[in-house]
């Protein structure tokens, strides 16, 4: 014992007591509120397991997960996509592009733009009657009607994960990229002697290369994903319309806590998350996990 | 040494972090050697601005306000309230969660010592006294306006279709909900648009029979007038009488000043909106703000049926320390005649207190409004006023239900289904509401 320095443990007290009353705290607190019907002030009740049976049959609850999930799928594909389209044209060697830092901060300007001015411009640009949107459209005659963009469920969903994807593809293609960097040349000159064409390298080389990159930011994105909040609330009234294809599992949470004053249940709502996000992050790790198991191909 | 050393690097980083946890409660109250501040005060509106620098100069005190947006109001204030911590000593509460906070007991019981409120009841408007008081019948809140509304109109537009612009003769025209589709058909055949949009009769939908939302014990109550509203909605809509700018939106703005484009079934028209409903507020912080050109054009008369909409209330937090200079500015706010006159005659604003609305009310005259006497209109309008039918769960009630016929105007839904959706998601909100099984 005499070796031990014991003052190591007050130079970490600081971490620990922020992260005991900030993190674990509201953390344990909120899953002992999940057992109660709390209503913000006054006392709480302890109820049981009733808010858990509640949230199990809340259809509302159900489309909420369906309609996060619509959202983040349409957006996941099309950022990713973009982002290896990207990556594919930036690292070519036989286009030589240029001009890669130039590109590389245009595309991740989205991503530092606050969300609720981000909220607000599509709001303007998507408006029914005087939107940008609608009046480029309707100028080159591809509608003749105006759509309401921000009223319609599938036009609503779409929106907000073209935003996001509009916002997102920058920060992933920039992780790509990296990830391509980090590719020895050797493999893709050895390829090039071989007469692989472009389809060929990009297919057997680039991507199986880019698997752990690629999960990565499949998870990064599957966790904020889930938790996908700001823009269905700004954009339209915040309670998820239209007809409720904008309300997200946060957005619910948000409202039942916040709104209706339902703690209690909200807590709920959290820790259903919570396990949703839990599960999909674990199904994601076991297929990286198989992945790195499996004897080398030659 | 260095042992000595390390205690020490320990405690002080150790030292900084508890600081950091105490440091909002000491600065709330013990500490004041600083004095930076006497006096804190939270709002959502930035119009308590010029009377707090009138109360500094009249008290030579300071008084530090913070504005937080109305949306997120609510969620930043009722932990700082639950708390304690950082807790301003003045807070204003919007009609739309006023019923929730007089009830929690945030604010100071004005009923009892040292304030004795009840003593000058019968200054003030007997709708606005009644709304502040919490359910045992004591006065949590006092606010120093009314909020009346009315339909406030282009006088030119009157002139060339209705043939005057005399808002008591126009009132008349308007006089039933027919009435108002008559004079809407006569705005259509000119080219012009009765409303912005559907939503602008809403508060009419009461008619003549005001109820609440949600009965004493816990019934949704849905009336055939509320019902009936959607019938009007879906006729402005199908009869194009409005302009289809959404209360708020960009263009809903835009069409007070001028006409605005509005494509229609493949068309694009320009179009000029006749009116819009707005309460007594609507003057000063909505369309004083937004019309240039069309300024002194306006003028206001009544719809249908009286309605009120919105209204501040404030009161001094119950755990303050600072009762007493909390209290003096929610009386200059609510009671002094002197700074009350000002005010009025500044925005306009219809006051609750009486004293100071009698003396100001005959020759009142607004310039916005073509030299129209709105004082007197409006205080005919607040003696309507039903207090009993605010209930807590008005704000998020109206949302579903403006939701719901949104969707049946769009044709989306039928009405049934519409409804349907109403009472199923009013029941997700509040499970303990007792919801017809329709």
């Amino acid at each position: 014992m005499k070796n031990v320095n014991r003052f190591g443990y007050l130079f970490i007290a600081p971490f620990w007591i922020i992260f005991l009353i900030f993190s674990i705290y509201p953390v344990a607190l909120t899953f002992y509120y999940s057992f109660t019907n709390y209503s913000g002030s006054g006392p709480a009740e302890v109820v049981g397991l009733a808010n858990y049976k509640r949230l199990l049959t809340d259809s509302y609850f159900v489309e909420a997960f369906f309609n996060t999930w619509k959202i983040w799928g349409i957006n996941f594909a099309l950022q990713i996509g973009l982002a290896l389209v990207l990556a594919l044209i930036f690292s070519d060697m036989r286009i030589k592009m240029r001009g890669l830092a130039f590109f590389r901060s245009i595309f991740y300007l989205p991503n530092l733009i606050t969300i609720s001015s981000v909220a607000l411009l599509f709001g303007i640009l998507l408006d029914w009657q005087h939107g940008s949107l609608n009046m480029i459209l309707l100028k080159i005659g591809l509608i003749s009607e105006p759509i309401n963009w921000l009223n319609e469920p599938a036009t609503a969903q779409l929106s907000v994960s073209l935003i996001l994807t509009w916002m997102w593809f920058g920060h992933s293609f920039i992780v790509v990229m990296a990830g391509v960097s980090g590719i020895s040349k050797d493999y893709y000159e050895a390829a090039l002697i071989d007469g692989a064409n472009r389809w060929q390298t990009f297919t057997k080389i680039t991507i199986p290369l880019l698997k752990p990159i690629l999960l990565y930011i499949m998870i990064t994105s599957l966790i904020g994903g889930l938790q996908l909040f700001d823009l269905p609330m700004l954009l339209t009234d915040g309670i998820g319309s239209p007809d409720g294809s904008l309300n997200t599992m946060v957005l619910y949470l948000y409202n039942q806590a916040f709104k209706y004053n339902n703690y209690g249940y909200a807590s709920a709502v959290a820790y259903g998350l919570f396990i949703i996000t839990l599960i999909f992050s674990a199904m994601v790790f076991k297929g990286m996990y198989r992945n790195e198991r499996k004897p080398r191909q030659v | 040494m260095k042992k000595f050393l390390g205690i020490l690097m320990s405690f002080i980083l150790l030292a900084g972090v508890l600081a950091g946890c105490s440091g909002n409660s000491e600065s709330a109250g013990s500490e004041k050697k600083d004095k930076d501040v006497d006096l804190k005060i939270w709002s959502f509106t930035d119009e308590l601005k010029e009377p707090i620098k009138k109360f500094e100069e009249k008290n030579g005190v300071t008084v530090e306000l913070t504005i937080v947006p109305i949306a997120d109001y609510p969620t930043k204030l009722k932990p700082v309230l639950e708390s304690g911590v950082g807790a301003p000593d003045v807070f204003t509460g919007e009609i739309a969660f006023l019923k929730q906070w007089v009830d929690a007991g945030y604010w100071e019981n004005l009923s009892g010592d040292p304030y004795n409120v009840e003593e000058i009841k019968d200054k003030y408007v007997p709708y606005v006294f009644d709304l502040g008081k919490d359910q045992d019948g004591n006065v949590r809140a006092l606010s120093w306006q009314t909020t009346p509304g009315g339909i406030f109109y282009k006088r030119s537009i009157a002139k060339e279709v209705l043939g005057t612009d005399d808002p008591a003769v126009v009132g008349k025209m308007m006089g039933s909900m027919d009435d108002v589709f008559q004079v809407a058909e006569k705005m259509k055949e000119k080219g012009y648009s009765m409303f912005p949009d559907e939503g602008s009769i809403r508060w009419f939908s009461h008619g003549q029979n005001p109820q609440p939302w949600v009965s004493e014990d816990g019934e949704l109550n849905l009336t055939d007038e509320k019902i009936e509203f959607m019938d009007y909605a879906k006729k402005l809509r199908e009869n194009s009488y409005t302009a289809l700018a959404a209360e708020w939106s960009p263009s809903w703005f835009e069409a007070m000043d001028k006409p605005i484009k509005v494509k229609e079934n493949g068309k694009e028209k320009e179009t000029e909106v006749f009116s819009y409903v707005l309460p007594t507020w609507g003057l000063h912080s909505v369309l004083k703000t937004n019309v240039k050109e069309s300024a002194g054009d306006w003028a206001v008369t009544n719809g249908p049926s009286p309605y009120f909409w919105g209204g501040t209330w404030l009161g001094v937090y119950h755990k303050s320390e600072n009762k007493e200079l909390a209290y003096d500015f929610v009386k200059m706010m609510t009671q002094d005649d002197e700074f009350l006159t000002e005010w009025a005659k500044e925005t306009g604003d219809v006051l609750a207190y009486q004293p100071v609305t009698n003396k100001i009310k005959d020759d009142f005259s607004s310039e916005f409004l073509g030299g129209q006497n709105n004082y007197q209109f409006f205080l005919e309008q607040a003696k309507e006023i039903e207090p009993g039918i605010v209930t807590k769960y008005d704000q998020q009630l109206d949302t579903f239900y403006g939701n719901a016929v949104q969707q049946y105007v769009d044709g989306k839904k039928s009405k049934k289904d519409a409804i349907k959706e109403f009472y199923q998601k009013a029941q997700n909100a509040y499970p303990d509401l007792k919801v017809p099984k329709k």
